[in-house]
């Protein structure tokens, strides 16, 4: 594998739908999201000269990524904690109890279940996406997400249109295996 | 003759393309001739339409052009220190 550069110039245009989308469906909350993607984008520029070029650019900003979201679920979980204890269920009135009931009818609600299983498969696809070629994915991504015409995505890449169906054909026959394995046996 | 069968190959190529509807009308002809007698195919066929459903019925969400450019300017203060 040649050696990889890194061009911090180009991560936001290149990399910043992809990490804010991998994130959103982590945190669920547009500007923690965007937060914490320029924060990702930040780490890596400090930590740019413990780059060996052995990964990808992607791969690379994906894995500081991926600590910065667990960072802060640690830093939201610990603020959490504090909050329920600070909570007071029990002290108002005629609402006494409510807490537990609330938490039960809200499972229980169909919309809520579709939400979530939404939620987990995006991030089961977002991971599957992760773990492509970086070409294939983002072939894929700018032609299935993005909704590209074929001749700008060619364009852009130096390659023919032939090319691109292969390389779409490999990358949704690679996902559907990772979704396969990663989502629909777990259910 | 030949050009209008075609192999499992290039039938699996044309029913990616079809989920973007690439196909012109005689592609779609050799499609559906090769899924008449060719079971795998039409299996992925099937496949490839579920996968994407799946894909379509997410949300997928994108920075818009004043996140991109406040990040980008932060990266850009970040470089100059």
């Amino acid at each position: 594998m040649p050696e990889v550069k890194l061009i911090p110039e180009k991560w936001v245009d290149r990399y910043g739908d992809y990490l804010f989308n991998f994130t959103i469906s982590r945190v669920n909350d547009s500007i923690m999201a965007q937060d914490l993607v320029s924060e990702t984008f930040l780490a890596g520029l400090k930590s740019a000269h413990r780059f060996k070029g052995q990964s990808t650019e992607r791969t690379w900003l994906i894995s500081i990524l991926k600590r910065k979201i667990i960072d802060h679920y640690r830093k939201s979980n610990s603020k959490k904690g504090q909050a329920e204890v600070r909570m007071s269920y029990l002290d108002s009135g005629d609402q006494n109890g409510d807490w537990m009931e609330e938490q039960v009818r809200d499972l229980r609600n169909p919309n809520i279940e579709d939400e979530i299983e939404q939620k987990e498969l995006g991030v089961a696809l977002n991971e599957c996406i992760a773990a492509l070629p970086e070409r294939y994915a983002t072939i894929f991504v700018q032609k299935t997400i993005d909704k590209l015409d074929t001749e700008t995505i060619c364009k852009e890449h130096d390659i023919t249109a032939s090319n691109l169906w292969v390389i779409i054909h490999r990358a949704r026959v690679q996902l559907m295996d990772c979704l396969n394995s990663k989502w629909y046996k777990k259910g | 003759m030949s050009r209008i069968f075609i192999s499992c190959d290039e039938a699996s190529i044309l029913s990616t393309r079809d989920q973007y509807n690439d196909l012109s009308p005689k592609e779609k002809f050799r499609q559906k001739l090769h899924h008449g007698h060719c079971l795998g195919c039409r299996s992925f066929d099937k496949k490839s339409r579920l996968f994407s459903r799946t894909i379509n019925g997410l949300s997928w969400v994108k920075l818009s052009k004043s996140q991109k450019n406040s990040i980008k300017q932060k990266l850009k203060d970040a470089m100059k220190k």
